[in-house]
C-alpha cells in the first residue's frame, strides 16, 4: 500500500469543504481536480438495511483495498442540525478496522445526496484510497443525483415493501448497474428478484450490461461475497473503452448544476418581500440581475 | 447571550460527537442530549455503546468534530476521560473541546478540568444550559 493515511489532516479539510460557501468552492476546485479513483453507490428507501450492508460490504472489499466512505443522513430543516448515526453498525463490526469512514448531513440538498458533495469526493480521491463506497440518504425516489457520482451504483430493496413499484415510478430501475434484495432471508425475497429480471429485461440493455440481482443478508458472508464480485464484475466492464467518459462528463455537469442551484437558492431567500409582489417575470428579472452582479457570492473565510 | 438566542440554534455549523465509552450500557442520557444538540443545530455523530478511548478518539479524527461529548454512568469518569484525553493528544487533536456528562460527583470535576475538559453536564441540569454553555465553551474555542 502507498503512505499512511493522513486521518486528522482528511478530516479537517472535509469539516471545511462542508462547510465551504459557492464562491469557497470556486476558489479551492484549482486544488481539487476530479480523480479516476472507483466509487461505488449504494441507494434504496429508509430501512432496507443500506447501513448495514455498507458495513458489511466495506469489510469484505478492505481486505484487499484501502476503503474510504462518505454515508449520507438528512439534516433537520428545522434546526439544521442532524443526527448521523450511519457509523453505529460498522464500528460495531470491527472495533479496529481502517476503513475511513466520514459521516455527512444533506444540508440544504433535497436529491439524496448533500451540498458540497462533488468536493468532499474529489477530496476523498486525492487522500489515496483505492476505493471509495458512498451511500446516499434513504428517500427513495430522489436518487437520480447519485446516479452521476459513481461508477457502479446499487440500488437495494427488500421483500415486502412495495419497493418495485416505487422504483419504478422514480425511474432509478433504469439507473441501477445492480439490484441487491436485502433481508434475503424474509419471504417473498425469490418472488422479488424474478420480478425485478421481468422489469429490467424491458427498461435497460441499451449499453450492453444487463444488471444482476443479488440476494444478501447480513448474516450470511457467502451472500456479501456475492455483492462484491457483482461490483468487481460491474467494475470491469466499465474499465473497457470508453464507457466512463459519458459518466465523467454527467458527473460535470452535476457539479455545475449543483453549485449555482445553492447560489440561486441563497439568492431566493434574500429576495425583498416587495420584490415578491411585483409579476413573476419582473422577479425573475430582478434575481437574474443579482446573480449577474453576483454570481458567486461572498467567501465566508 | 440572551435567552432568545440561547433557544435559537446556537450550535448551527458544530460538528459533535457523542460517546459512550466503557461497559455501562445505558444510553437513553446520551440519546436524549443528541437530539436537544441536533435542535440546538449541531451535527451529531453518535457511536452506540462500549467504545473503548482509542476508538473514540479515532472517531473524532475522522468525522473532524469540533467537540466530543462523553457519556459515564459507571463511575469510572476518571480513567476514562483521561484516557479519551490521552488517545486524542496522540492523534495530534488535543485541540478538540472535551466534555462530559452522566453521574460525576463534584468532588472530581477538578480532576477532570485537569485533564482539559471544558464542560461536566450532571443529570440533574436543564438541557437549556448544556447547550449554552457548550456553545459558549466552542466560541471561546474558535477564537484561540
Amino acid at each position: 500500500m502507498s503512505e499512511p493515511l493522513n486521518r486528522r489532516g482528511l478530516g479537517r479539510r472535509l469539516s471545511a469543504l462542508a462547510d465551504a460557501s459557492v464562491a469557497d468552492v470556486l476558489a479551492l476546485t484549482a486544488e481539487l481536480p476530479v480523480g479516476d479513483v472507483p466509487r461505488i453507490g449504494l441507494t434504496g428507501a429508509p430501512g432496507v438495511g443500506k447501513s448495514s450492508l455498507a458495513g458489511r460490504l466495506a469489510l469484505h472489499r478492505a481486505a484487499s483495498r484501502r476503503i474510504g466512505m462518505l454515508a449520507i443522513d438528512p439534516t433537520s430543516p428545522l434546526s439544521g442540525g442532524a443526527i448521523l448515526g450511519d457509523r453505529i453498525r460498522l464500528d460495531e463490526l470491527a472495533g479496529d478496522h481502517d476503513i475511513y469512514l466520514r459521516s455527512i448531513a444533506s444540508r440544504s440538498a433535497t436529491d439524496g445526496l448533500a451540498d458540497n458533495l462533488p468536493e468532499l469526493l474529489a477530496a476523498m480521491d486525492a487522500a489515496g484510497f483505492d476505493e471509495v463506497l458512498l451511500e446516499t440518504v434513504g428517500v427513495g425516489q430522489a436518487e437520480h443525483a447519485v446516479r452521476s457520482q459513481v461508477d457502479t451504483l446499487a440500488l437495494v430493496l427488500m421483500p415486502g415493501s412495495g419497493d418495485t413499484v416505487q422504483a419504478m415510478k422514480a425511474g432509478i430501475m433504469e439507473l441501477a448497474d445492480l439490484y441487491v434484495i436485502n433481508k434475503c432471508d424474509l419471504p417473498g425475497a425469490a418472488q422479488l428478484g424474478a420480478e425485478i429480471k421481468r422489469i429490467q429485461a424491458l427498461a435497460r440493455a441499451a449499453d450492453g450490461w444487463q444488471p444482476p440481482v443479488v440476494q444478501t443478508s447480513i448474516h450470511d458472508a457467502q451472500t456479501i461475497a456475492e455483492l462484491s464480485a457483482a461490483i468487481d464484475r460491474h467494475q470491469c466492464w466499465l474499465a473497457q473503452a470508453g464507457r466512463r467518459t459519458q459518466g465523467r462528463r454527467d458527473r460535470a455537469r452535476y457539479r455545475l448544476r449543483l453549485l449555482l442551484e445553492r447560489r440561486v437558492a441563497e439568492l431566493i431567500d434574500s429576495l425583498d418581500e416587495d420584490v415578491l409582489s411585483q409579476p413573476l417575470a419582473t422577479q425573475f428579472t430582478a434575481l437574474a440581475e443579482t446573480l449577474a452582479s453576483a454570481p458567486a457570492g461572498p467567501r465566508s473565510r | 447571550m440572551n435567552t432568545a438566542e440561547a433557544l435559537a440554534t446556537p450550535l448551527r455549523g458544530k460538528r459533535i460527537l457523542v460517546a459512550k465509552p466503557g461497559l455501562d450500557g445505558h444510553d437513553i442520557g446520551a440519546k436524549i442530549v443528541a437530539l436537544r444538540l441536533r435542535n440546538a443545530g449541531a451535527e451529531v455523530i453518535y457511536t452506540g455503546l462500549r467504545k473503548s478511548p482509542a476508538q473514540i478518539a479515532r472517531i473524532a479524527v475522522d468525522e473532524g468534530v469540533d467537540a466530543v461529548g462523553l457519556s459515564i454512568l459507571s463511575g469510572s469518569h476518571r480513567d476514562l476521560v483521561a484516557q479519551v484525553a490521552e488517545c486524542l493528544r496522540a492523534e495530534d487533536a488535543a485541540d478538540i473541546t472535551l466534555f462530559v456528562g452522566g453521574t460525576i460527583p463534584a468532588e472530581d470535576h477538578a480532576f477532570l478540568d485537569s485533564l482539559g475538559v471544558r464542560g461536566i453536564f450532571t443529570s440533574d441540569m436543564p438541557l437549556d444550559r448544556v447547550v449554552a454553555e457548550l456553545a459558549a465553551a466552542l466560541a471561546s474555542a474558535d477564537a484561540a
